[in-house]
């Protein structure tokens, strides 16, 4: 095991890794930037280090700033959280040349999952549908003609993306015609990559992941899936688990499949597989996200595992310890992200000072969040406050359980999404299990604000 | 977006901060409307980002254009130095939050009244600010190697190397923010430094300090420690 681990992470994650590393009784560093000096992560580490200044490029996306700080605290491994460096096969390699480990996947196997495209092709051959794509997008001509074959709708991707950004419905060819520049000038602007590639758009579809776990020695264990369809512009705001639209033999199915897959592509730690599940239940592997996710309670909160407890373990070398007769999922449990944002104004980011804050509580109900009363939110950064998470023993229980806790949560001083979540919780396609991704933004959120509201 | 413009420019008066209106036509209803959502904007949402911002940066000044509107943030001499005040070593001191909310002075031409009280208070701040010692900052985190022939008493430029900090074999050179007296070391040779930790105290000779009680002086060497 390691004797010190940097956080190179802010916000909610960092705490949460904060609190796998003294459970694991292993040594911590917080790395911060100096708009999140008064982070609570911060405040609460025995040790905190301050890497650079606002702005991310500087800060918590600077190789050089991260290691140098890990290097003169003294620490063996780097935890990057999620986004930011976390699955930077570049940055990983670096971090092992200068004798420190990485806490995700090895350099090689990032590297072998960094593209999309030649994901979905591996995995595909490891027995993984895959939604009808075209490869690389040479140029419009290109573009057109595999749209043709695929056929309309389609959705055009940046390959280097992630998190629904960078994405665009397109219905037409002359949609497509007016497009295809904007895009790649997009991709290439937002992820120094301006590789493009077309997918099927599968109308009405759910949107699924299964939570998978490889060590070094090739033991693997699935932790079941989770569904993530309730988004707004293809950004998750509820997940919870297990799937409201799958048999329990289609869930074993599914997951079993997927951890087979991974396993014999060579995958190692932990990793999320994303699917999409169209109206007739069948599923459609889009990609793989090699790191700890922002929804990862809700399956702590059924198996009992501490999955980040479990990624540094498998980081530093040690086996799982554990086969898939042993991970038992009990009850339901859906997490609500808090956000910074008002939904009555287009959903524009909030920063400020939070005024108060009361963290809900009782039997079930999970907080994880930076935030507390006096904290100033940044405006550099995402609009994640934080993550109220609920179990019970079954889905309508946990559904009372997520509204009474939405009720005792409050925020003051910064507007949010808490009335946001209480309305959809109130929705009868929330409550019958049958929200598609394409739900809120087919609908609008208008009539679920006039809800909250009331 | 905003654009980040270096510090520098010349501008009058020491009231830094000014949202200029170009042409807030009067008699039309939905043009006032606008103004007045314009304003309510500026005020509520885009200075204080703006503010923390140009707080947390090593930029001089920051302007960003807003439709008709534009608002314009100079920072007072040496307040991104001074951020870093109550934090002397790696480890988190409780004191750690002084200073970090401290915006740059800024006075608000246009604004009503609660702008007006607040700005007065950041005003006063900034006076305060400016009597502290100016301190040398890492400008990274790393190992500090003060210079060889550093010593208490010698006479710096502003922008004169004072030392380096070594980020993972690559030096980044320690600057003095201002012309001045090398006071006191904060930080061994060879020692480990995060960001924006105070290194070397610079002395401000006496005269200069006294002049720097007007402004002028103080906002000229603000611009050279910027630059």
């Amino acid at each position: 095991m390691f004797s010190k681990i940097l956080i190179a992470n802010r916000g909610e994650i960092a705490l949460r890794i904060l609190r796998a590393c003294r459970t694991l009784g292993v040594g911590a560093v917080v790395a911060y930037s100096e708009a999140d000096r008064d982070s609570l992560a911060a405040q609460l580490a025995d040790e905190a280090i301050c890497i650079g200044p606002a702005d991310a490029r500087r800060s918590y996306l600077s190789a050089p700033a991260v290691i140098s700080a890990a290097v003169v605290t003294g620490c063996d491994a780097i935890h990057p959280g999620y986004g930011f460096l976390s699955e930077d096969a570049g940055f990983a390699d670096v971090v092992r040349a200068h004798g420190l480990t990485f806490i995700g996947p090895p350099a090689e196997v990032l590297e072998r999952f960094a593209s999309k495209e030649a994901t979905r092709r591996l995995l595909e051959a490891h027995g993984l549908r895959t939604i009808p794509g075209s490869g690389m997008l040479r140029d419009e001509e290109h573009a057109l003609e595999q749209a043709e074959r695929i056929g309309y709708p389609v959705l055009i991707k940046p390959s280097a993306g992630g998190g629904g950004k960078g994405m665009r419905l397109i219905r037409t060819p002359h949609e497509l015609e007016t497009s295809f520049k904007v895009s790649r000038s997009e991709a290439k602007a937002g992820f120094g990559d301006d590789s493009l590639y077309l997918e099927k758009y599968l109308e009405d579809n759910r949107h699924l992941e299964v939570q998978v776990a490889v060590d070094r020695f090739g033991h693997a264990v699935h932790m079941g899936e989770r569904d993530c369809s309730v988004q707004r512009r293809h950004q998750k705001i509820i997940e919870e688990t297990p799937s409201p639209a799958l048999t329990e033999a289609a869930r074993q199915e599914l997951c079993s499949r997927a951890v087979r897959a991974v396993v014999e592509a060579g995958y190692e730690n932990l990793g999320t597989l994303e699917f999409l599940v169209d109206a007739k239940g069948d599923a459609y592997f889009i990609e793989i996200n090699c790191r700890i996710q922002v929804e990862h309670p809700i399956t702590e909160m059924c198996t009992g595992i501490d999955m980040v407890a479990m990624q540094i373990s498998i980081a530093a070398g040690e086996p799982l310890g554990m086969t898939q007769a042993d991970v038992v999922s009990q009850g339901h449990a859906i997490e609500f992200r808090i956000l910074a944002e008002d939904p009555g104004k287009d959903f524009r980011p909030q920063s400020g000072q939070v005024l108060g804050y009361l963290a809900p509580g009782g039997p079930g109900v999970r907080m994880d969040t930076h935030i507390y009363a006096g904290y100033e939110v940044p405006s550099y950064y995402d609009s994640l406050l934080g993550k109220l998470s609920v179990w019970a023993p079954d889905r309508s229980q946990a559904i009372a359980r997520g509204d009474a806790a939405l009720r005792e949560l409050l925020v003051d001083g910064i507007t949010t999404n808490i009335d946001l979540h209480r309305a959809i919780l109130a929705n009868e396609v929330f409550i019958d299990g049958k929200v598609t991704t394409n739900l809120l933004d087919r609908v609008g959120s208008a009539p679920f604000v006039a809800a909250g509201n009331r | 977006m905003p654009q980040d413009r270096q510090g520098g420019a010349a501008e009058t008066g020491r009231d830094t901060t000014r949202a200029t209106a170009k042409s807030p036509a009067a008699g039309i209803d939905a043009r006032t409307e606008r103004d007045h959502q314009a304003i309510s904007r500026l005020a509520d949402d885009l200075l204080p980002a703006l503010i923390a911002k140009l707080a947390a940066s090593g930029l001089g000044e920051i302007e960003v254009r807003d439709g008709d509107w534009k608002a314009r943030l100079r920072k007072p001499s040496g307040s991104g130095d001074r951020k870093a005040a109550g934090r002397s070593s790696v480890d988190v001191q409780p004191g750690h939050a002084l200073g970090a909310s401290r915006g740059p002075a800024a006075g608000l031409a246009h604004a009503a009244g609660e702008e007006r009280e607040r700005l007065a208070r950041e005003k006063a701040q900034a006076e305060e600010t400016a009597n502290l010692p100016i301190v040398a900052t890492s400008p990274a985190v790393g190992v500090f190697q003060p210079r060889k022939d550093l010593a208490v008493g010698m006479h710096v430029r502003a922008g004169d190397r004072l030392g380096t900090v070594d980020v993972l074999g690559v030096r980044e050179d320690v600057v003095a923010p201002v012309d001045g007296v090398i006071g006191s070391s904060l930080a061994e040779a060879g020692e480990a430094v995060e960001y924006g930790q105070e290194l070397v105290r610079i002395e401000l000779p006496e005269n200069s300090r006294g002049l720097g009680a007007n402004g002028a002086d103080r906002e000229a060497a603000a611009v050279l420690g910027e630059a």
